[in-house]
């Protein structure tokens, strides 16, 4: 009882302070309410409406969009080409990231400018790494189809990104070029905070150099990895520049992820209450993982 | 005349009571140490008298004023955190600058101000350095140069050696008893090493899970501690609480544990017959010839005694010091015995009330301090 | 040795297959028309020419796009570094209520996907006339930079020590004083981190600029130099090299001289948390 009643005199700095707290954050909430939280719920309240994208005019249809979306087929073909997609580059970005951070973690040659060389894809726009890789995937004078049959490994050149299963994996590995630096540079960070007496003690214990990397490296990798991989995977199912810009979705739509069908629905197909639906459910499926995230995140804050 | 005043002070952190029902009385240019382990309140009821943390209930006065409501800069205090807390983008001279400027202080008084400081310091070659270039001791010195720039009422450290090597800390304790005789200026100093606290201090509040449980100069902490938690607090080798019983024979108190009992024979008026505890002092503990037996454990040699530390009946250890001349090994049974007159009696629990007479010793500010000092220092 | 060498050999392989489509993007740019059609295709131009990044400037809208994109990326930096720096402030050294769920929700947007927000930004920028303006798109961008710098802010904000705020104040300081005269030199090196990330962030956006702006009058670089590619009839590979390579100047002179600050944006933002 006394503590309840301790608790609630608040001394006049106290107050001031906390008053001068909110004054400083109150741009930042003015700003997320205006421009997140407003078109976050207005998104929800759009999927109810039927609305044709270049008069804006809608009518109300309650849940029906989201009833035709989930019987439609192009609904789950598009979330099983987003799970391909993410799956697929996801592991390649770990596979590719964490082998390249542990070369990059021996001592070698010009270590720091190889490693901005690898960070720089990373870096770039989009548009000028798709740019590059359609250019490099040119059917006629593309580099790629020369030096594939040049090597022998191919007869005659191949269509990249326009037939099908090759567009998905050119697209993947597209996004696994563009988005593996990320996981170096977490995983080098990572790598450079072990410490040394470590590996000293597993030495004298006799652990050769894979066994060391078994039992010291990968058990201290452990927990930045999964970090990564949330956090990666969350940016992967999002992803939309790249893959519009490297094939449009298709051939037809076969590379068709949720947020290029959000896109199509609302102004190619102008029916932007539809794809509202779909950007709500969309996002209803990141949001899982999303909170994975955000409770890990938290709890080792805490 | 009253300097700094805790009034029934509360602080709580959602359901974690850190200080609670905190009262104290610190005279001016007392010095006075807040002493416990750590999580015990200490830091917090400092950074309340800063005007870091708020109350959250009771007053504090600093002076004449009421200072529960006053900003930091308007309490005139001034402190040096364990971190020391340096400018990293500023120079030293700028450091201890800072306070001036903040209040005002014209620049050409500034600077003299500035290099008055420095050369009491001896930090007048360093002014221009930043503090990243100057070594742990410096460093320490520049936060104290910070606060004694501008003459402030009170002085808070907190913790402000330990994070210099056992040599330096040594060196600093004494330059800290020489300032705070100089300046003549209220300290209050948080620790949780008690030979700071025992050596520097006019008085020392100890304190344990957010509680007061004694404030007293050194000596009394030490020879009249109020319950057992003071009691096993304060000293090294620690004394020695042993869990029994009192009992009262013929109208005499005999204090009764496993194996062996003890006459009480200077108990107070609280002393109840039950559960009970008696603390001895390795130095009340005589070691050769008496009626407890025990069996040699440990003998540490730190050069001009020994430490024993002896088993007695099953699993209670006993600590007692002899000379070294002593020829005491581990494995050797020996005779103990208790010198009744030095043994403490608590009543039951951790933080058990001293059941002991109260002795004669006065509560002010003992002027014997300074052979104290030299004695532990 | 030799395992020191041949390791070396085979680590400097993949990072130069991972930098290839750079270098093509480069080598591309100045070969002359001709010898980009040359079978089997030369690896380093014969001749080297800059014609096509002339008349990338002299016969294209590049320039007015490059222009817009350094105002809409600079406008969008300014706007969210400043705002974002006093919010972290806030939410890291003050307490009040609903500080806790703020912190969360800036966390929820940073991972937010923009085709959720995008339809109804888009009518609401339309409906406040301000659709093919670079203001909306600043608008629009700040919705992932916002999050973004708040969260890296934050975590550079919470490794300076709360002793050194405290040492203001007891110094006399007020609470913005100590602010201007601790925090903000401390905090210096994450906000030109945090600003370089918003603006790279900016200058690559292409969704929003995609939707909101079709007008060649506000279009950034992204929508302008794709446009180029979609409008022409025969593609001019060397020009668009031309214009990647333009494109990239702002992240190759970052590279060059700011590259510190984008690994420690990284570690604060990214992984940490």
């Amino acid at each position: 009882m006394r503590h309840i009643m301790a608790k609630q005199q608040q001394t006049l700095l106290e107050r001031r302070y906390s008053m001068l707290g909110l004054f400083l954050i109150a741009p930042t909430v003015l700003v997320f309410c205006a421009v997140i939280v407003y078109p976050l719920i207005s998104a929800v309240y759009l999927s109810l409406f039927k609305i044709f994208t270049p008069t804006l005019e809608g009518s109300w249809v309650g849940l029906d969009n989201y009833r035709v979306l989930l019987s439609k087929g192009e609904f789950w073909t598009s979330l099983r080409a987003n799970l391909i997609w993410t799956v697929g580059t996801l592991s390649l970005q770990i596979i590719f990231g964490v082998g390249m951070a542990l070369v990059l973690h021996q001592n070698i040659w010009f270590r720091s400018l190889a490693r901005s060389l690898i960070l720089f894809p990373y870096f770039i726009s989009t548009v000028v790494a798709v740019l590059v890789w359609k250019w490099l995937f040119n059917d006629l004078y593309g580099i790629l189809n020369h030096l594939m049959i040049t090597a022998g490994l191919i007869d005659w050149p191949i269509d990249y990104l326009g037939s099908m299963p090759n567009a998905m994996i050119s697209v993947i590995l597209v996004g696994a070029w563009k988005y593996f630096p990320f996981v170096v540079i977490a995983v080098l960070a990572r790598l450079q905070s072990i410490p040394d007496q470590l590996y000293e003690a597993a030495k004298i214990d006799g652990a050769g150099p894979i066994a060391r990397f078994f039992d010291i490296t990968l058990p201290q990798l452990r927990e930045v990895l999964v970090v990564i991989i949330m956090l990666r995977a969350i940016w992967d199912f999002k992803e939309f520049d790249l893959i519009f810009l490297l094939t449009g979705g298709g051939p037809v739509t076969s590379t068709q992820t949720l947020p290029l069908l959000v896109y199509k629905e609302a102004f190619a197909l102008n029916q932007m209450g539809m794809a509202s639906a779909y950007a709500v459910i969309m996002m209803l499926i990141m949001l899982g993982f999303m909170l994975v995230y955000i409770r890990r995140t938290r709890s080792e804050e805490s | 005349m009253a300097d700094v005043v805790l009034s029934n002070v509360n602080k709580v952190f959602g359901t974690f009571t850190a200080v609670d029902g905190l009262n104290l009385d610190i005279r001016q240019g007392e010095f006075v140490s807040l002493l416990g382990p750590s999580g015990c309140g200490k830091t917090t009821t400092l950074r309340m008298l800063a005007g870091l943390e708020f109350p959250s209930g009771g007053e504090i006065r600093i002076g004449d004023r009421m200072v529960n409501d006053l900003a930091p800069g308007q309490r005139d205090i001034a402190m040096v955190f364990q971190s020391y807390a340096l400018y990293p983008h500023m120079s030293v001279g700028q450091n201890i600058a800072y306070p001036l400027k903040k209040r005002g202080v014209a620049k050409a008084e500034r600077t003299a101000m500035v290099a008055k400081t420095a050369e009491m310091l001896q930090l007048t070659p360093l002014l221009n350095r930043k503090p990243r270039e100057l070594s742990g001791g410096q460093q320490q010195r520049v936060a104290l140069g910070r606060a004694l720039v501008r003459d402030p009422k009170v002085f808070l450290l907190d913790e402000p050696l330990s994070n210099l090597d056992a040599k330096l800390r040594g060196y600093m304790r004494a330059e800290l008893i020489e300032l705070h005789q100089r300046l003549g200026r209220t300290m209050v100093y948080v620790t949780h090493d008690q030979l700071e606290a025992m050596t520097m201090s006019d008085r020392i509040a100890v304190m344990e899970s957010g509680k007061l449980q004694q404030f007293a100069p050194p000596q009394v902490v030490y020879r009249e501690p109020a319950n057992r938690f003071v009691a096993s607090f304060i000293g090294t080798p620690g004394m020695n609480i042993v869990d029994g019983e009192l009992l009262q024979e013929n109208g005499r108190w005999i204090f009764q544990s496993q194996g062996f009992s003890v006459d009480a024979p200077n108990l107070g008026p609280d002393a109840q017959s039950g559960a009970a505890a008696m603390g001895i002092r390795p130095e009340g503990l005589s070691i050769g010839t008496g009626p407890i037996e025990g069996v040699v454990q440990l003998v540490e040699q730190t050069g001009h005694e020994n430490i024993v530390v002896a088993r007695v009946g099953d699993g209670l250890r006993m600590t007692g010091r002899t000379n070294p001349d002593q020829p005491v090994r581990a494995g050797e049974t020996i005779k103990l015995s208790i010198d009744a007159n030095k043994a403490h009696f608590f009543a039951e629990g951790a933080t058990g009330k001293r059941l002991n007479k109260a002795a004669a010793t006065s509560d002010g500010p003992a002027k014997s301090q300074s052979a104290l000092k030299e004695a532990t220092s | 040795m030799a395992r020191k060498i041949l390791f070396n050999i085979f680590a400097w392989m993949v990072v130069l297959m991972v930098a290839f489509p750079l270098f093509w993007m480069l080598v591309t740019s100045v070969k002359p028309q001709f010898e980009l059609f040359r079978r089997p295709p030369s690896m380093l131009p014969e001749t080297v020419t800059f014609e096509h990044y002339w008349r990338l400037l002299s016969d294209t809208n590049f320039l007015g796009y490059f222009w817009n994109s350094v105002i809409l990326s600079t406008a969008t930096t300014f706007v969210v570094v400043t705002i974002a720096t006093i919010g972290a402030y806030s939410l890291v050294r003050f307490r009040y209520r609903g500080r806790e769920t703020l912190a969360f929700l800036v966390l929820f947007t940073y991972l937010l996907p923009s085709v959720v927000l995008i339809l109804p930004l888009y009518l609401m920028l339309v409906e406040l006339g301000l659709s093919n303006t670079i203001t909306s798109l600043v608008i629009a961008y700040t919705t992932f930079a916002l999050p973004y710098a708040l969260w890296l802010l934050r975590s550079f904000m919470a490794g300076i020590p709360e002793d050194l705020e405290s040492a203001a104040l007891v110094d006399g300081a007020t609470r913005l004083g100590a602010f201007k005269d601790v925090i903000l030199p401390q905090l210096l090196p994450g906000i030109i981190s945090t600003a370089l990330f918003t603006f790279i962030l900016s200058w690559n956006e292409y969704l929003y600029a995609l939707v909101l702006v079709n007008s060649d009058e506000s279009r950034p670089l992204t929508t302008g130099v794709m446009n180029m590619l979609i409008s022409s009839f025969n593609i001019e590979w060397s020009l668009l090299m031309a214009a990647s390579v333009m494109m990239s100047v702002p992240l190759i002179i970052v590279f060059a001289f700011l590259q510190s600050y984008l690994t420690r944006g990284f570690g604060a933002g990214g992984v940490k948390g």
